[in-house]
């Protein structure tokens, strides 16, 4: 492990790394463009690179990308990535009350702590988690999602029939693809191009930033003033490791486990985590209207979830999602295969990885704690130029997804349909929520079904999906009863 | 100052505008009636992957696409582009958006015959015209360690006491699908399957005890396969790294899945084109850095015609299509 960071100081690996992350910062800052599409991008150059290079550059990549995201999610309500739907909520809010560079400040302390509690996971007790992990199948997937869908039931301030109403529509454009459970096409109405679905990062940059630009096209923002650098003070302090230290711990522990799960990222980690914050905050009603601890719960999760996703691949070859798919194709052409052998094979790349993800975060916080007071001026831009840039950029990156320009009309189509979801004052919230989080449920329902021949008492041999269930329940009804308990103490007290 | 500066910009920036026009005057006839003289290709070719970047297809495909340019096999690049969706609709649509010229061309698989079989997507074989394999590789069938069976037979045999007792981990209408249906008729059980749309989905079930049984190619087995056991190999012959992995054919079973690195042109494109970059491919797998680098990762390096692949996928697909009639 030492002898990893000590190969990691060398120039070209740090440099490499250096790179990687400030590259990866600036790329996920960009509302269209991701960190796995940058990988992508870069992974034909590595494969001339020397191995230790070529992983040093994409874990930075990686963890800037990622960390990158929460600049334009909290500054333009435009998530930089979709790891950052959640930072919108209330960074965004934030902003709008004057504490842009709070938000921000907070945003990066989280990203930070998120990153080395889930390195310290990652480097200390892969075998056993990953491990642990495996136990996880469909039933337990399943009620992890619901429970999560449960706990934001509730999640939008106001109507809540508005409320469901966003979610059945979010969960309605999920239909459309293969249905994995019979290897069909399923409402794709002849249209090739929806064999794979509606894509997330289309949909979402649809709904959030193009609607977004529409908003602001036909109501242009106030200006905002001449342009000032912001102080050189920055407005977090000591009191603050205390007040969100235990939102913070607990929501890397949740972004690692949900990192670990193959299958299901950071954009999961983070709308789970938002939900417990919420669920044990002291006041869920200040969600979604610029409360830290929901801008600190999704920006601790979403990072660590990197950490628990490298958990998997290194001690076993699985990838947790297309980022790690893509680092695995890094390391074959190398001839190097993550799994079960690497750290007998090739250890300098097996510790390497842990170590330059541990490096990348503390180059992070470097990077972009300097720069934050640059980067909270960006909301002063005009915005005229700064949204027909982004519009640009948003563009480009949904044809990058998978080169094709259907991404592209889908993208515009979510743009009309999220705009017009604000005018109804029907909240994009559980709009996301429906559209990420139901096919999940909804495969892996069928997927335990098909195991267990049809049988639903199959679960009550299943521990954790038990657990899981039980506490959705009790988040689902816990208002009903904390308020009739209410009444009743009420009543005795009379 | 501003002004200074900004004046200093438009003149750089003319200036290099001048330069690159005047630079391209003069060079691009010279390089356009030299590429003429040569015949195809006069542009670089575009080698659309139906993938993102990472998977055995898109590797093989920039290996050799790396490698015919090293060796200056054809007179211009293969481009690879990845384009990823709608299983695979995507990439075909790209592959016939221009003329049929061959700057334009796909690396698939048989997987291309599974959506053909399936009725995904809207295109068939005849729209396409075969350029050759450039090698393959096989799965297998893998149980965990600790199982207790050890062998397909005990595995056959527990199915057959127990019908539908053990959890086979499969993409529902995918490779993994159809060959454990066609094994499961020649073999006469029957299983019980669980929802795995990838190869790490099949890894995490069948090592998670959520699957009894999973498909994986060859090289994820030996990489990745260390708390499982194979019981068949559905190549030809043995694999050369897997030598006491019996075939299924050896076993009494005549199912046989080799999955070749099958590349693509439009239909209609014309014999010149097909041609030379058979050619060139055709160097490229008996090249011995090639060689090594599938003998490493368990694929077998060989070449097949066209015409010959075209004829074997036809076939193929005649089978697919009865399994898929049963199993829907």
């Amino acid at each position: 492990m030492l002898d990893a960071l000590l190969v990691l100081f060398q120039v070209d690996n740090l440099l490499f790394l250096l790179c990687g992350t400030a590259l990866g910062i600036v790329v996920g800052a960009i509302p269209g463009l991701t960190a796995s599409m940058l990988i992508a991008l870069t992974l034909p150059l590595t494969f001339h690179m020397d191995p230790v290079n070529a992983v040093t550059l994409l874990i930075g990549e990686y963890v800037g990308g990622i960390s990158g995201g929460l600049i334009t999610a909290i500054l333009l309500r435009m998530p930089g990535t979709p790891s950052s739907i959640v930072t919108t909520f209330d960074g965004y809010p934030m902003a709008q009350q004057g504490k842009a560079e709070r938000a921000l400040a907070l945003g990066i302390m989280a990203s930070v702590v998120g990153g080395l509690v889930s390195w310290a996971f990652l480097a200390g007790m892969s075998p056993t988690l990953a491990h642990v992990a495996l136990q996880f199948g469909p039933w337990e997937y399943f009620a992890l999602v619901l429970m999560a869908l449960f706990m934001l039931a509730a999640l939008a301030s106001g109507s809540l029939v508005k409320a469901l109403l966003g979610a059945a529509l979010g969960m309605a454009f999920a239909l459309p693809g293969i249905d994995s459970s019979v290897g069909r096409d399923r409402l794709t109405f002849g249209f090739d191009s929806l064999l794979s679905g509606f894509g997330l990062l289309p949909v979402l940059i649809g709904a959030f930033a193009i609607s977004q630009i529409l908003r602001e096209a036909a109501a242009p923002a106030k200006a905002t003033g001449p342009f000032r650098l912001p102080d050189r003070h920055l407005p977090v302090h000591v009191s603050d490791i205390r007040r969100h230290g235990p939102n913070m711990m607990r929501s890397s522990v949740i972004g690692t486990w949900i990192g670990l799960l193959p299958g299901i990222g950071g954009n999961v980690a983070a709308l789970i985590s938002y939900s417990i914050a919420r669920q044990f905050s002291r006041n869920p009603e200040r969600f979604g209207k610029g409360e830290e601890a929901g801008v600190v719960a999704g920006e601790t999760a979403n990072n660590a979830a990197i950490g628990g996703a490298l958990i998997p691949l290194i001690t076993m070859g699985i990838p947790g999602s297309v980022t790690e798919a893509i680092l695995i194709g890094a390391l074959t052409i190398h001839n190097l295969q993550p799994g079960p052998l690497l750290f007998q094979n090739s250890p300098e790349i097996a510790y390497g990885i842990i170590a330059a993800y541990l490096v990348a975060n503390i180059l992070m916080l470097i990077l972009m704690w300097s720069t934050v007071r640059y980067i909270a001026a960006i909301a002063q831009i005009p915005r005229a130029g700064l949204l027909g840039v982004i519009l640009v950029f948003c563009v480009v990156g949904s044809f990058a997804v998978n080169n094709s320009f259907f991404d592209v009309w889908v993208m515009i189509a979510f743009g009309v349909i999220g705009l017009c979801l604000e005018l109804a004052k029907v909240p994009l919230g559980p709009f996301v929520i429906g559209f990420v989080l139901a096919p999940i449920a909804e495969e892996q329902l069928r997927a335990s079904m098909m195991m267990s021949d049809g049988d639903v008492t199959a679960v009550l041999q299943r521990p954790f999906a038990l657990v899981f269930l039980v506490i959705a329940f009790a988040a689902l009804l816990w208002p009903a009863v904390s308020a009739h308990l209410a009444k009743r103490v009420r009543r005795t007290a009379e | 100052m501003a002004r200074d500066f900004r004046r200093a910009i438009v003149r750089t920036v003319s200036a290099a505008g001048i330069a690159l026009a005047a630079l391209t005057t003069t060079c691009l006839p010279q390089l356009m009636s030299q590429a003429q003289a040569e015949g195809f290709p006069e542009k670089p070719i575009r080698v659309i992957v139906p993938f993102k970047p990472g998977g055995r297809t898109d590797v093989v495909a920039r290996l050799i696409a790396d490698k015919i340019q090293e060796k200056g096999w054809l007179e211009q690049p293969m481009v690879i582009v990845n384009a990823d969706g709608g299983a695979g609709a995507n990439a075909i649509a790209q592959l016939q958006r221009g003329e049929p010229d061959g700057y334009t061309i796909m690396h698939w698989s048989h997987e291309i015959l599974m959506s053909i079989a399936m009725n995904l997507g809207n295109f068939k074989l005849e729209d396409f015209r075969s350029i050759g394999l450039t090698g393959g590789g096989s799965p297998l069938w893998a149980v965990r360690k600790d199982a207790p069976y050890k062998s397909l037979e005990e595995v056959v045999t527990a199915l057959k006491e127990k019908p539908r007792s053990l959890v086979e981990a499969v993409g529902i209408g995918s490779i993994p699908h159809f060959i454990g249906a066609m094994l499961a008729q020649e073999a006469g059980f029957e299983t019980r399957y669980v929802t795995a749309n990838s190869n790490a989905d099949r890894l995490r079930l069948l090592l998670g005890n959520n699957a009894d049984i999973a498909l994986f190619a060859a090289s994820e087995y030996v990489t990745q396969g260390k708390d499982l056991n194979a019981i068949v190999y559905f190549g030809r012959e043995r694999s050369p790294a897997l030598p006491d992995v019996p075939t299924a054919t050896e076993l009494g079973y005549n199912v046989v899945w080799a999955n070749p690195n099958w590349w693509l042109a439009p239909a209609g494109t014309p014999d010149e084109a097909v041609q030379k970059i058979a050619g060139a491919l055709e160097k490229a797998i008996n090249d011995p850095e090639i060689i090594e680098y599938f003998k490493q990762n368990t694929l077998d390096p060989y070449w097949t015609d066209g015409e010959t692949a075209m004829t074997e996928a036809q076939e193929t697909l005649g089978s697919l299509r009865t399994v898929a009639e049963r199993i829907q």
